[in-house]
This record gives structure tokens, C-alpha cells and sequence, in this order.
């Protein structure tokens, strides 16, 4: 997304907020493309034909993700996978790509605008989401390299746990985003909280 | 004799029933409070109740049916007195208990539930004429006459009477927040049960929450001095405290109450988070409430004592054995200057022997019990103390008003009554375990005859009970317990000990037991003997309603009100139903309890709706050009979720001029409007025009790659359920659309009809409402503007009507991809534009920038509306309302008979075909300038007598700018032969009448041919 477009979702300008020395970082996550593939992943050549399409596995255990140089594929459903890139080159092409996909009797959707995501690490960032998803963060339970689908408050949200400690993705759609990003900074006020610039997806 | 008791008359800042040493409270840091309007001194670690003994201000509270005197009972949650109005203004919260109120700087708190004052009460003339107020009296006292009128009198000056605090009348100014935690054991309760279960699924690695409701740890080792493994219990709790503030894996809450028990062991918590503040801190919710799913639950939340009802055991200067020795050991506060113990177990020799080394007089134990059962330690070492013990013994009446002021003794069997002067009474008929979440969990409670109480049982969900909670009352029992129900919770949860611990251990002491005693038969007729303070429910009650018949537990309940309250009946429950039982002759094990539900206290319903208050109550939808639109003046409507620029009113302009401006410029010039918030889904796979024709009344499989296509989508019944554009956008691509309101609903049924009813079709659909944004630029300039930003041909041959095709758009700073579709709502040449959502607010600003010159104007819903029943275009909601067919909205001709769709088999129904439908229709005010009333009903004769027969009504109206006439679309019987006819359209709500004339539904360019040049 673009430096202004940040503003129509409503996010802050980087800076140090809420009491105290921050024990959380909020950001916006840059997504320059989003395709949503769909298709039988029993067809033993589907899934195989896809990694080679896209150059990245597509995860076949529930709530996982598989990671490619230039892009993230997470498990959305038994037949549905989001493939995530912040880097330009990687969803590219997309007509082609479709047509592809359709003789391998799938879909791709572009989806690249329909998410915000918004990136929350740090010592308090499970307990910054605990005030709106009622999912079990702690890594016991979802470890890095998971993902899954639930809420935050009342508006359905998409969490990725990225390969770094205390650091969680949360992806919500683009209307809702203005509320759920005021939601996180008064949940994170009272840890103390810096907003840093925009990050690619890691 | 002692002195009769007095309030201080003056803001005297002494404490004269503090101790000079002892209890948790921090000496040198006074605090001041307010209460009644009297200033007084305090200390931190203070409970509002500690620091009002400790200035000897017993009575707090007036009862709630004969507004008799009381004072503070207990020391904790189950408090049914002392209950008081604290703070002021917007953040007064009613029925707060003063035993659980931690004291600061500057709290300001009142009695409540009387008046003019606590000391002089006028309601208490109640109490004098009790004997019109018995068990269930508004059901018989106050049915005479037998008239409704006469208790519709009665009841105004009885819930005056009655009722408790006052709730605050302006809004709520704190904020609250929900929480949701998981963890392998949610400890419930950190006393020594608690803390040893914790401490023992810690060592198995558990993930561990433990709640108490107390500020600090311990229970009720909080200022006692037994020892806990050859050290004093605060040394060892203070060790526990600082292991688990060094695990990761431990969350403690103190100040935090387990109120609710649900399925798959979901337990509700209200964390007080800042209430114990003077002043809020900003960031901080005041309250916290957290919803936990707990593998395994260890319920350690301890013990209730209950009270012997005897003649007068209200009058303040009565306590709770245990609670009067808290406040001792607790809280250094001597709660009287001589004490009498009444007692019928050994817990209460504990609390004389706490009192007496505070130096409080203790001038007797009464001990129903004879000598020969009385071997316990405790009652050993009071008998070497030397404190008098009247052994086999009652108290069978308290004298006094205000405070007690003597008790009258008898032997148990009856004798003469030896008259003791004291100024407080402790009183302890044993202890029931707080049963309260074990029972909301489903589980089963059992009669313990030794313990004379419930005990839990058996439990479906994973919950085991420990310590006191459980019926194990002695301290080595209950570190024990806990200890083990801590390593089987952990195993429970899947987790296991690395290396074996032992259980923390203490000296065990002797003790003997308990007689069971539940009250003291009055000496004379009249006095009465209370087993709930807080309802004012009698033994007698209890007897007269058990007489009358009401013989279960839970009738006794309704009819006594025994139990209700804010306490819910914590001191008096099983004193009423044993009392039940005596009357009818049964085992109380048969007679039972009522059941348990939550909250276990009471929860503020700020907490409960947290952050979903006033604009959050629900989320807010905006699109990418929100902010466009409010600063270009726009007035925002709620649809569904979203909001949607009405109108853009400029200076000086109603929203009705806006509206009709906007309206006339699409007709003449050209207009915007945003579309984003329509529902986008697209499909895709080789079945997907099959698909859509088995959902549509209309045919698909003719539908052309870059064209687009109007349908509409019926329910099973035949009825109108959605409608919108479909478009073809590569050979298995599509893109279809339903209205903002539907989208979900669309998507949720397309989902259920894919993987439900056809999963042999090969169709993917997914929603693209959020990944477009999207603009409709409709007047007879449009295409002049849409020329100049695109980078196709859009002359009329290129890409006529119900045309769709990708184009590269001319924002500023670039060209970016876009989808281009010459459909058109308003009736006029219009095109919609798709773009990325991130790129939407770009392509507003480039379409208003390139109409600039041809006099583009914004519009928002209102026009948009305007301009559609200008081209009697349908509405889901007002035309098809859920009973309307397709025919009956003029469009039966859509509905393919070559194929089947949804919905179609049912539209052969005889009442769907009957020949007097109502059918879509325009009007017109006969003279042009009348007002069509909304909603109005249409009539043959508007002076008919009601009820005037109704042929229909109006379904959407509005002033015509461009005919100069009020019009509306209405739904009329057989509406389609009747154009030409004059009708009434009459709203007796509004009291208003128009003469309409019937006609086509569609006012402009009834051939469609502005749309298509």
C-alpha cells in the first residue's frame, strides 16, 4: 500500500504512544498482491502444478503456511490459500496466471486490496490481541509459521505468526480496518506503545 | 453495663478501635474518607468496613423490608448488610459491599435504603407493622380490595420502600475492555488450597492462571500466624508469590472475581482494575473482564460462615465469628470493647482467643455443645486462657437497637436465661463451602453430615474442588488438598511433574466436632430470628411458607425471596432450607438447594458490553473515499455497516435543496456517486454459467465474455430475495453483484447451494466487495468525462450498453488497471469504474478532476434513491419486501421457462398466481406539490370508517426534481390494469391525505433511451 493510503485506513503517524516505555510495536504491513487460489488439492496434481505456477508449497495441514524467497501460501480451507507478497515481483501477471489455474480446474482471485494487515510484536502483543481474538496465542498452541482465521472484536480477522518472537500479523478487511487499528492502540495504551513505518511481510 | 454505643458528632480523624500493631495494613500513610458526610481516617490495606470499625461505626445499612438497623456481618464476598452507595455523580455505583471496598484517599461513600438517615429511619415503621408484612404479603395483604387499580397504588409505595441503591444517570465515564486467556489450570481462589495447587501444576510445567478476589495472596492466611513448612505462612506465600512472578507460564490476577462457570470450562472473571484507585489512570480500563478456557479448573475459592438465627441476631454489633477475628488479625480493628461467642463449632474459639489477645473483653463463649465434646485444641487452649465457656449453652435473644447491647443465655434444652452485657456478638454456626461455580459448572453437591453442609460431588466438567472449598476446613488439609488437586488438574491437562514435589505441610490441630445448630426457637411471640439479612426473611417466614404448602426448595425460594439479593443468599441459604427440612420432616439431603447461577457477586454492565459501547457497539465500514466525502460536507447514512454519504449539502443549502440539486444534475450534467459498499463476489470454473442459471430466474449460458447482465434471485419459496449486475469477464470469470445490505447473506447462500446442494458443479466463488472500490459516473456528459481518464474507446459502438472490460485509468502520477461496466441505476448514460480499494480515493479525485469542466457534482444515497424511483427501479427492503414475486415487480418476463432455478417450482403456488396481487406501480400527487405521505395506504374513500379497506401502499417516495411533482412507487392490488385511475394515499399516523394518479412505475424515458445513446 501507499504512504496515503495508510491515511484512508486510519492508521497513526509513527511515534511513541500510551504510558510508558513502549512494550509494543503496531505497523502496517505492506501487501502488494494477494491471490486467493483455490482448488482440489486432492487432484494429486494440483497442488504440485501450483507450486511450480507460483513457486511456493501449497500448505495442506489446517491453520500452516508455506514460505517461498518471495512469497507467503496460508492454508485458508481444505481447497483455499492466500498467497501473500510484499515484494512487486512475485504476483505478477495475473490473467495468465488465472487462465492457468483454471485448466488445472482451480480458481485465483485477486484479493491484493481486499486486507489490511497490521503487524503487533513485542512483550505485550499477546496481550494486546487478547482484548479482541479469542484464539489461543500463546506458541504452545500456535507456533510461528501458523495461521488462522477468527476474530478481532467483531470483525473477522486472519492471524499469521511470522518467524519471529512476540510478532503477530493480524489481517482484516479494508473497511473494517480503521476501527480494528483504533481498537489495538487503546488496547495498547495501556502497555505503552510505539508505531513504527510500514514493514514488508516477513 | 456498657455505654450505648455513639457515633463520632464531630470529624474527629481518630481510629479508636485500632490496634496499635498487627494486620497487613501500612500504619504510616493515613488515609482520609468520607462516609455519610462524616470524614474519617483510614489506612491502606483498609476494606471500607475495616476502616468504619476500626472508628467503631457499626451500623451501616438499613434492612430492606422493615428498614431495621444493621451493621457490618461479614468480612468478605458474602456481605448481606453492609451494602453502600460509593462515590458520586457519574461513577456512583449502588449496592457496593463495604466489606470488599479497598480503602483510598478521598472515597466517598453512603448508606443506602433509608431515609432521612442511617440512625433514624422513617421506614422502619415497617418493622412495627410486620405483622401485615409476612412471607409473600403482595400477595395477600395487598390484594384487598381485589381490584388492580388499588395495587397499582400499594405497589408505587412499595417499591419505594423496598429497592436498594441508586444507579447513575449520566453516562458512564470509564472504559472498560474484554480479555480472553487459555491455560492448562485456572486456579480459582489464592489461599493456602489455591496457592498449593498452583504451585503444584507449576512444577508440571502447566500453564497456570490463578484468580483471587482479594488484593493481596493468601486467603484467609492473610494476617494469621500459622506456619506453612516451619515458617511463618507470609514468608511462604511471599516466596510462592515471587516463583511464579519469575514464571512466564504463571498469570496472576488479584482483585479478580471468577463470577460465571460455562461449557467446555469456560469461566468468566471481572479483574478490578483501577476501582482501588483515587484516580483513574488514563489508558487503563477501570475494569477488565476475562473469559478463560481452562483445560482443567482447581476450584479453591474457600468457605462461607454461617450464622445461628436466634431472637435479634440483626442488630448491629452482630458478626461473623470468622470475620470478627479478620479484622482483628487482618486488619488490627477491635470490632467491640466486649465480646460474646456464640458458637456451635471450634472455628469460633479461634476468633475469641484472636479477641481476647486484641483485648477485647470476652465475657463468654456460649457453646451449644456440651463440655464433654468440647476436646479440641482450640477450645483447650481458650479454657487455659481462661475465657469463660458456657458450654451446652445458646443465645437465645440480643437486646439493643442501634447496637447490641446484651444477650440473654439459656441451657440448649431451656432454663433461665442469664443476661450477659456485651457491645458485640460473633456468632459461627459452621462453614459451607463457596459451592457457587462447582454447582454453575453442572456439578452434582452432596450432604455432608459431619460438616452439617453441601460439599461438591461430582462434576461433566473438568473441575476439581480443594481446600475449604471442598469441606477441608483445617489448614494441613487444605495445603494437602491443593497440593493434589493441583498434580491431577496439571496430569489432567497433560502435563506431568519432571521430578516428584512434595506437598507444603503445617501442624495439624486437634479438633472436635461440630454440633449442627441452625437457629434458636424465640422466647417471645413476635421476636424475630433472621436467616437473611438482606431480604429480611425470618425462621418464622420459613415455617408459614413450608405451612402454606410451598414444601421445594426453589418455591420456598420465590415466595420468601430467601436467597435473592445481591448476596444471593451466601450466610442464609442452607440455614432456610434446613429449617425447611426440619418443618416437613425430611433429611435436608432431600429437600436440596436452589441452583446456582452466575454472577457469583454482581458484575457492572460496563464490563459486560466492555468496548462495544455507544459508536463501537457495533464496527463502522468505510470505504477508500470516506474521508473525501467528509470534507466535501457529505452527510453520512448508515447502511448496514457502512457508512454512505447521503447528501453533500454545500453552505447555505438544506439537505433537501442537496438532494434535489444532486438529483437534477445527473439528469442534465453528470454525477458520482460511490458504489464501493455494493456486495462484488466473483466466481470462476467451468460450470459457472450453469451455476448462475440454476440461482437466477433469467439465462446465463448466452451471456458473452465482456458483457453484462441483469438478474434476479428468488428464495426457495418463489419469493424476490436479491438482485444486481453480473458480469462476464474472461471465459470461466465472473463478476457478480448484490446490494450493500445483502452481500453477506448472497455469498453466505451462494457457499451453502455450492458445497451443500451442488458440489458436483465446479464453481469457486469468493467475496471482492473489499478488493474494489468502485464510483458510478451517470448523466449525458459522462462519457465525455470518462473519455478523458480511460484509455479505451467508450464511443457507443466500441462499448455499448451492458458492456464490461478491463482499461487503463489516468490517475494522478500514472495509469492504473481498472474494470469499466456501462451499466447504469439512475436511467442516464452512466458507466461504473473498478479499481484496487488502496487506489480508490486516486480515482475519485480523477473523475472529479476531469468533470470539472462539465459540471460534475458528487451524489450520495438520496439522489441515488431519487433518480431510481424516477426509473421505478426496485429496492430490495421496500418494493421486494420479502412477499413480492417477480412478476408482481413487473418483471415476471425475466423468469426463463426453459430452465429451472431456485425458487422457481413454488411460483406456480395458487396464491402466488391469484389474480389480485399487488403489483408495482407509480404515482403522482394529483396536484404535483402534496406531500405522498410515507408508508401511506392506498384507499378508494378517505372518509371511509375505519377500518378502511386497503389496496395497496406506498413503498419509496420522493420529490421529483425533474418531473416537478411528488412521485412514489407503490404497491397496489392488480396495480397493472389500473393506470389512469385516481386513488387516496392517506397516513393516519401523520394525519395526512393526497389524491394520487395511478401509472407506470417508470416516470423517465420509459424506453430506455438515454441509457443506451
Amino acid at each position: 500500500m501507499s504512504d496515503r493510503d495508510t491515511d484512508t485506513i486510519g492508521t497513526t503517524a509513527p511515534g511513541h504512544y500510551g504510558a510508558g516505555p513502549a512494550q509494543v510495536t503496531l505497523c502496517c504491513v505492506t501487501l502488494t498482491g494477494a491471490w486467493n487460489l483455490q482448488g482440489n488439492a486432492r487432484h494429486a496434481s494440483f497442488a504440485e502444478k501450483a507450486r511450480q505456477l507460483f513457486g511456493v508449497a501449497l500448505p495442506q495441514m489446517p491453520n500452516t503456511t508455506a514460505r517461498s524467497e518471495a512469497m507467503t501460501s496460508l492454508w485458508l480451507g481444505p481447497r483455499s490459500w492466500l498467497l501473500a507478497a510484499s515484494g512487486t515481483s512475485a504476483l505478477v501477471d495475473f490473467e495468465a496466471k488465472r487462465d492457468a489455474v483454471n485448466t488445472l480446474c482451480g480458481a485465483l482471485f485477486d484479493v491484493s486490496a481486499s486486507r489490511v494487515a497490521y503487524r503487533v510484536a513485542g512483550a505485550s502483543a499477546q496481550s494486546v490481541l487478547a482484548s479482541g481474538c479469542p484464539l489461543d496465542l500463546h506458541s504452545r498452541t500456535f507456533a510461528p509459521g501458523g495461521c488462522k482465521q477468527s476474530l478481532y472484536g467483531q470483525v473477522n480477522a486472519l492471524y499469521y505468526r511470522p518467524d519471529e518472537a512476540q510478532a503477530f500479523i493480524v489481517m482484516v478487511a479494508r473497511s473494517f480496518a480503521r476501527d480494528v487499528w483504533h481498537a489495538l492502540c487503546l488496547s495498547a495504551a495501556q502497555y505503552g506503545y510505539d508505531v513504527t513505518p510500514t514493514v514488508s511481510l516477513p | 453495663m456498657t455505654q450505648p454505643f455513639r457515633l463520632p458528632d464531630d470529624t474527629t480523624l481518630v481510629q479508636p478501635f485500632r490496634l496499635r500493631v498487627g494486620g497487613t495494613i501500612d500504619r504510616t500513610q493515613p488515609l482520609g474518607f468520607e462516609y455519610d458526610g462524616v470524614r474519617y481516617q483510614g489506612y491502606p490495606g483498609d476494606t471500607l468496613a475495616s476502616a468504619l470499625l476500626a472508628n467503631g461505626v457499626h451500623l451501616v445499612a438499613r434492612s430492606f423490608k422493615y428498614h431495621r438497623p444493621r451493621g457490618i456481618l461479614s468480612a468478605g464476598a458474602e456481605e448481606p448488610n453492609a451494602l453502600v452507595q460509593l462515590a458520586r455523580g457519574a461513577r456512583t455505583e449502588p449496592n457496593a459491599r463495604a466489606t470488599q471496598i479497598e480503602l483510598y484517599e478521598g472515597l466517598v461513600a453512603a448508606s443506602q435504603n433509608c431515609w432521612p438517615s442511617v440512625r433514624f429511619d422513617v421506614g422502619s415503621m415497617g418493622d412495627a407493622m410486620s405483622r401485615l408484612l409476612p412471607a409473600g404479603f403482595y400477595y395477600k395483604t395487598f390484594m384487598w380490595p381485589p381490584s388492580p387499580a388499588w395495587w397499582q397504588r400499594y405497589e408505587h409505595v412499595i417499591r419505594r420502600a423496598g429497592g436498594m441503591g441508586r444507579s447513575a444517570r449520566e453516562p458512564d465515564p470509564d472504559r472498560y475492555e474484554h480479555c480472553h486467556a487459555h491455560c492448562d489450570v485456572l486456579v480459582i481462589g489464592g489461599g493456602a488450597a489455591g496457592l498449593a495447587a498452583a504451585r503444584a501444576a507449576t512444577a508440571c510445567d502447566a500453564r497456570v492462571l490463578l484468580c483471587d478476589e482479594n488484593p493481596a495472596l493468601g486467603g484467609s492466611l492473610r494476617g494469621e500466624t500459622d506456619a506453612i513448612d516451619g515458617k511463618p505462612a507470609a514468608t511462604w506465600i511471599a516466596r510462592i508469590e515471587r516463583e511464579f512472578g519469575a514464571n512466564p507460564n504463571v498469570t496472576l490476577l488479584p482483585r479478580t472475581t471468577a463470577f460465571g462457570y460455562y461449557d467446555q470450562n469456560l469461566v468468566a472473571l471481572i479483574e478490578r482494575v483501577t476501582d482501588h484507585l483515587p484516580q483513574t489512570p488514563a489508558h487503563l480500563p477501570r475494569q477488565r473482564l476475562w473469559h478463560v478456557r481452562a483445560r482443567t479448573v482447581v476450584l479453591a475459592s474457600g468457605a462461607h460462615e454461617r450464622g445461628i438465627a436466634y431472637a435479634g441476631n440483626d442488630v448491629p454489633g452482630t458478626m461473623l465469628a470468622g470475620a470478627a477475628r479478620t479484622y482483628v488479625n487482618r486488619y488490627g480493628v477491635k470490632p467491640g470493647n466486649t465480646a460474646v461467642v456464640f458458637t456451635s463449632n471450634d472455628s469460633a474459639y479461634a476468633a475469641a482467643l484472636a479477641l481476647h489477645r486484641a483485648g477485647v473483653t470476652v465475657a463468654a463463649i456460649v457453646d451449644a455443645r456440651s463440655t464433654a465434646q468440647l476436646q479440641g485444641a482450640l477450645p483447650q487452649d481458650a479454657r487455659a486462657q481462661g475465657l469463660p465457656i458456657l458450654a451446652g449453652s445458646v443465645v437465645v435473644a440480643a437486646h439493643g437497637r442501634l447496637r447490641v447491647a446484651a444477650v440473654d443465655v439459656t441451657p440448649l434444652g431451656g432454663g433461665p436465661a442469664l443476661r450477659i452485657d456485651c457491645d458485640l456478638v460473633c456468632v459461627s454456626g459452621g462453614w459451607n463451602p463457596a459451592v457457587h461455580l462447582y454447582s454453575q459448572s453442572r456439578g452434582r453437591l452432596r450432604y455432608d453430615d459431619a460438616l452439617a453442609t453441601f460439599v461438591p460431588d461430582a462434576s461433566p466438567q473438568a473441575i476439581v474442588a480443594a481446600g475449604a472449598a471442598k469441606g477441608s476446613f483445617a489448614l494441613g488439609d487444605a495445603l494437602a488438598d491443593g497440593h493434589a488437586a493441583g498434580l491431577a488438574a496439571a496430569h489432567q491437562a497433560g502435563c506431568q511433574a519432571p521430578t516428584a514435589i512434595g506437598a507444603p505441610s503445617t501442624i495439624p490441630l486437634q479438633s472436635s466436632a461440630l454440633k449442627a445448630l441452625w437457629s434458636v426457637p424465640p422466647r417471645a411471640k413476635g421476636d424475630k430470628c433472621f436467616v437473611d439479612f438482606q431480604n429480611d426473611v425470618t425462621t418464622s417466614d420459613i415455617v408459614l411458607a413450608a405451612r402454606e404448602g410451598y414444601r421445594s426448595v426453589e418455591h420456598l425460594k420465590r415466595y420468601t425471596t430467601l436467597g435473592m439479593g445481591t448476596d444471593q443468599g451466601k450466610t442464609s441459604n442452607l440455614i432456610g432450607l434446613a429449617l425447611l427440612a426440619e418443618t416437613l420432616g425430611k433429611p435436608i439431603s432431600a429437600v436440596g438447594t436452589t441452583t446456582f447461577r452466575p454472577p457469583y457477586t454482581p458484575v457492572t454492565l460496563g464490563a459486560v458490553a466492555g468496548h462495544d459501547v455507544g459508536p463501537s457497539v457495533e464496527p463502522t465500514r468505510y470505504s477508500a473515499m470516506h474521508d473525501w466525502h467528509a470534507a466535501h460536507g457529505a452527510r453520512f447514512v448508515n447502511a448496514g455497516l457502512w457508512k454512505r454519504p447521503h447528501s453533500y449539502p454545500r453552505a447555505g443549502e438544506s439537505e433537501d435543496d442537496a438532494v434535489n440539486r444532486e438529483a437534477k444534475n445527473v439528469r442534465t450534467n453528470v454525477g458520482v456517486v460511490d458504489v464501493s459498499t455494493l456486495g462484488k463476489i466473483e466466481l470462476q470454473g467451468r460450470d459457472v454459467a450453469e451455476f448462475l442459471n440454476r440461482v437466477y430466474i433469467n439465462r446465463w449460458d448466452t451471456l458473452a465474455v465482456g458483457r453484462c447482465r441483469y438478474g434476479v434471485m428468488l428464495r426457495d419459496d418463489g419469493i424476490v430475495q436479491d438482485d444486481g449486475t453480473t458480469s462476464r469477464l474472461a471465459t470461466k470469470h465472473y463478476l457478480l453483484t448484490t446490494t450493500t445490505v445483502n452481500a453477506v447473506k448472497v455469498m453466505q447462500n451462494l457457499d451453502y447451494l455450492l458445497q451443500g446442494e451442488w458440489p458436483e458443479l465446479e464453481v469457486y466463488a469468493t467475496s471482492v466487495t473489499e478488493q474494489w472500490s468502485a464510483v458510478a459516473l451517470s448523466g449525458p456528459r459522462a462519457r465525455q468525462v470518462l473519455a478523458k481518464i480511460v484509455d479505451v474507446d467508450v464511443s457507443n459502438a466500441a462499448f455499448p450498453f451492458l458492456a464490461a472490460g478491463a482499461c487503463g485509468l489516468r490517475i494522478a502520477g500514472g495509469v492504473i488497471a481498472a474494470r469499466l461496466f456501462r451499466i447504469s441505476y439512475s436511467g442516464e448514460l452512466a458507466y461504473e469504474i473498478h479499481v484496487r480499494a488502496d487506489r480508490g480515493l486516486d480515482m475519485w479525485n480523477a473523475v472529479i478532476e476531469a468533470g470539472e469542466e462539465f459540471g460534475i457534482m458528487p451524489y450520495g444515497t438520496e439522489a441515488m434513491s431519487t433518480l431510481r424511483i424516477e426509473k421505478g427501479h426496485v429496492v430490495v427492503g421496500p418494493e421486494a419486501d420479502g412477499r413480492t414475486t417477480a412478476d408482481d415487480l413487473g418483471m415476471g418476463k425475466l423468469v426463463s421457462a426453459a430452465k429451472w432455478c431456485v425458487g422457481k417450482p413454488l411460483l406456480a403456488r395458487s396464491a402466488l398466481v391469484a389474480p389480485n396481487r399487488w403489483q408495482l406501480v407509480g404515482l403522482t400527487a394529483e396536484d404535483r406539490t402534496t406531500p405522498i405521505p410515507r408508508g401511506a395506504k392506498l384507499v378508494t374513500d378517505p372518509s371511509h370508517p375505519l377500518p378502511n379497506p386497503m389496496e395497496g401502499h406506498v413503498t419509496s417516495w420522493c420529490w421529483s426534481p425533474n418531473l416537478d411533482a411528488w412521485i412514489a412507487l407503490a404497491l397496489l392490488a392488480n396495480g397493472r390494469a389500473r393506470h389512469g385511475e385516481t386513488l387516496w394515499a392517506v397516513s393516519p399516523l401523520a394525519n395526512a391525505r393526497v389524491r394520487v394518479r395511478v401509472g407506470s412505475s417508470c416516470f423517465i424515458d420509459p424506453e430506455g433511451e438515454r441509457l443506451r445513446v
